[in-house]
């Protein structure tokens, strides 16, 4: 590992001096303490930590996939696997001439839906807006869901996207990846479908791993 | 109960669709139950102890052995309870707080499947009639829920029991006195197994994990005794059954039984 | 019998040669093991023995609260509940929370509550959930130990982990790591609660009577035993999440 990464738990003081304290990282005097379980990494005059755990925090512009669990006369209650529950306003799906007592919200989407939304916008002082209207979003007829940790998604997706394509090619599948680590992947061809899905929990239990991707590689190119 | 239980539609109709072509989401047969594992002695201190693993389920039972005064009606006999904590840690869905029906029905339906199947000779439990006599209490914490309380809690529970030991007492002036370091064998007369099925649609399938709990229509929970006869009953759920579906549940419940009871079994054997 | 200021006892508390009643010397603790994330459901977990101690402690968020007017707009909030199972104790237990449960969940939630960061959580909740499946003497201190790696496992942010042990007095000498017998019969139980970064301790009670260098020696002795509990601590959080790879 080079020799700026390195294990840390909460309290441990990754390094001192005049650094930026970032993500997951506090200031106690010129001690740079990490907050939470993960790798640390110092770059650019800035310290940080990589978590290996945590929920998922809603980020503006965020694509998470949510299930719908109530509704009031004005929105839906989404639970997005989050600390907070996302809010889809009905405007969003029956427009600016919306009126709650000419529009039923049941009609569109009912108690157990499953959707892929954006996250709008999200300032810890009210719950997360969320928005169906966008190419690829809305509710999710067909498919299966894989949950994995919101800290592994990026090791799904890799650099530029390159370990998500390398599945989507190997086995046709079409993957839905939602930051907050909820995953919808269907195929036409269930030997695909399964394929794809050991590929995702296989990145889920190895992420740590330098050779992850020729492992996962490995595992598509194999004819069982 | 919060969001944690309204399921997801795809996942409703996807077991349903599998449902219909004689399979279920995780691969078992109709009348499978998931894996069973007991670990027997895990509080050493208490009289008698177990863990059941039912798939992802696991409940801790503990045995704890007090004098009790006897109940006025049977002065001859000791006193076996059952009880059940679903405890906080086991589902983001509990509550804490006093039992609500739900619990207060798991704990009953465990006692009585218990302590009707006659599986510890009461008579045998008596110090002093009529003043004294042994309290068995067996108390269930779910640690973890995957649906299908009933079994995992009657598994432990038995299993604890099977695995137990009483404390002797000395009779001097007609009161009791514990015989420090010294014990008896618990009386058991049979091993009663509780197996419960699900109905979803025309499906009768057995152990329910917690995604079929979520959408089945109704349930029954039948206790069978070592002689495969029925000691105990209980049917919940929104909706019934037939006549036929309750026959074939009944068979199930003994074929089912039987072999859960081989691996309590030998999970207690040499203790 | 053995006089010794607490309970009468024909306990030796103490030998000749240094030995407590379970063999340990006077600076030593009983056996820990932790174990992290051995629960399915909760978002994070840890099994702790400690000595004859068996607890489970499971953390739920940050999620949101219920009933609605315990949220805080300004940050998330902690709760905490420590329970004994009827089975725990030599005489069984009634499940329903006794005074003494009530006052233990209060006090272990104020020793977490400086060590955890939720201001970037408001209006939610971290519940605490703490288990204890049998009891020998210092459940609190090993229940404190099994929520910290518990809040860790879950990734709940922290400015330190919080480590615990207790210190006390049998037979007129201070000693490390009281267990039941010795709480029984001994002459003073002091539980502690440490931040072992910041070197905060953040609990303390005192049960039994000491002289003001007793005392000082007793937070001394117990430092030294949270920081050996710390230790272990580290050791279940590098097994679950660091030994795997290949670095």
């Amino acid at each position: 590992m080079s020799k700026d990464k390195r294990y840390v738990i909460p309290g441990d003081i990754i390094t001192t001096g005049p650094y930026r304290p970032e993500q997951n990282v506090i200031l106690d005097g010129n001690k740079m303490i990490a907050t939470c379980i993960g790798l640390s990494d110092i770059t650019d005059g800035a310290v940080r930590v990589i978590p290996l755990t945590g929920r998922y925090i809603p980020k503006g512009d965020d694509l998470v996939v949510g299930k719908v669990i109530s509704h009031s006369a004005m929105s839906w209650e989404v639970d997005i696997n989050s600390c907070y529950l996302g809010i889809l306003p009905a405007s969003d799906v029956f427009g600016r001439d919306f009126s709650s007592h000419a529009n039923d919200l049941t009609e569109k989407l009912s108690n157990g839906d499953l959707i892929a939304a954006r996250i709008v916008n999200f300032d810890r002082t009210r719950d997360p807006l969320i928005t169906i209207s966008g190419r690829e979003l809305g509710k999710i007829d067909s498919g299966e869901l894989i949950k994995i940790s919101t800290t592994k998604v990026p090791r799904l997706i890799g650099k530029r996207g390159s370990m998500i394509q390398m599945i989507e090619e190997a086995t046709n599948a079409n993957i839905t990846i939602g930051q907050n680590g909820i995953i919808i992947a269907s195929c036409e061809n269930p030997d695909g479908l399964s394929k794809a899905i050991r590929a995702i929990n296989m990145i889920e239990e190895d992420s740590h791993r330098i050779n992850l991707t020729d492992m996962v590689k490995k595992m598509l190119e194999s004819s069982d | 109960m919060g969001h944690n239980s309204v399921i997801d539609q795809l996942k409703k109709n996807q077991i349903i669709d599998l449902l219909n072509e004689g399979n279920r989401l995780d691969g078992r047969k109709f009348d499978e139950p998931r894996s069973l594992t007991i670990d027997t002695n895990v509080i050493p201190k208490a009289e008698g102890s177990a863990r059941a693993r039912l798939g992802d389920t696991e409940v801790v039972a503990g045995v704890k052995v007090q004098v009790e005064k006897p109940f006025p009606d049977t002065g001859d006999k000791g006193m076996l309870i059952c009880t059940a904590e679903i405890l906080p840690i086991a589902h983001p869905s509990v509550e804490t707080g006093p039992p609500g029906p739900p619990v207060i029905e798991l704990a009953r339906v465990v006692d009585r499947g218990i302590r009707e199947s006659g599986m510890i000779d009461m008579k045998k439990l008596v110090l002093v009639e009529n003043k004294a006599v042994i309290g068995i209490f067996s108390d269930n914490s779910v640690t973890d829920h995957d649906g299908n309380l009933f079994d995992a809690c009657s598994y432990a529970s038995t299993a604890a029991i099977l695995s137990s030991k009483i404390p002797k007492y000395e009779i001097k002036d007609e009161v009791p006195v514990l015989v420090e370091g010294e014990f008896t064998e618990t009386p058991i007369t049979t091993i009663p197994i509780s197996v419960t099925m699900a109905r979803i649609g025309e499906h009768i399938i057995v152990d329910p994990n917690s995604d079929e709990w979520m959408i089945m229509d109704a349930r029954i929970t039948i206790t069978t005794n070592s002689d495969g006869n029925i000691v105990a009953l209980q049917k919940g759920g929104g909706d019934g059954f037939t006549y036929e579906q309750l026959v074939k549940c009944s068979e199930i419940s003994i074929s089912v039984g039987s072999k859960i009871r081989e691996i309590i079994k030998q999970s207690t054997q040499g203790n | 019998m053995i006089k010794l200021g607490g309970r009468d006892t024909d306990v030796v508390l103490l030998d000749e040669n240094g030995k407590r009643s379970d063999g340990r010397t006077v600076n030593e603790t009983r056996k820990v093991t932790i174990k992290a994330g051995v629960l399915k459901n909760a978002n994070g977990s840890a099994y702790i023995e400690f000595g004859e101690n068996k607890i489970l402690a499971g953390i739920y968020g940050p999620r949101d609260v219920h009933p609605k007017h315990l949220s805080n707009p300004d940050t998330g909030i902690l709760r905490c509940r420590y329970h004994m199972s009827p089975f725990s104790v030599g005489d069984r237990k009634n499940p329903a929370p006794s005074r003494r449960e009530i006052e233990i969940s209060k006090v272990i939630k104020e020793a977490l509550e400086p060590a955890v960061i939720l201001d970037q959580f408001p209006r939610t909740v971290v519940d605490i959930f703490l288990e204890i499946l049998q009891a020998d003497g210092g459940t609190r201190c090993a229940a404190l130990a099994a929520a910290s790696v518990a809040l860790a496992d879950a990734g709940i942010p922290m400015r330190d982990m919080v480590s615990a042990c207790a210190a006390g007095k049998v037979a007129d000498t201070v000693i490390l790591d009281v267990n039941n017998e010795e709480d029984q019969a001994g002459q003073a139980d002091m539980p502690m609660g440490y931040m072992p970064n910041l070197k905060k301790i953040t609990l303390l009670q005192l049960d039994g009577v000491l002289t003001p260098e007793e005392y000082k020696k007793c937070v001394e002795v117990g430092i030294d035993g949270c920081n050996q509990v710390y230790e272990i601590q580290k050791k279940a959080l590098e097994e679950k999440y660091f030994s795997k790879g290949d670095q």
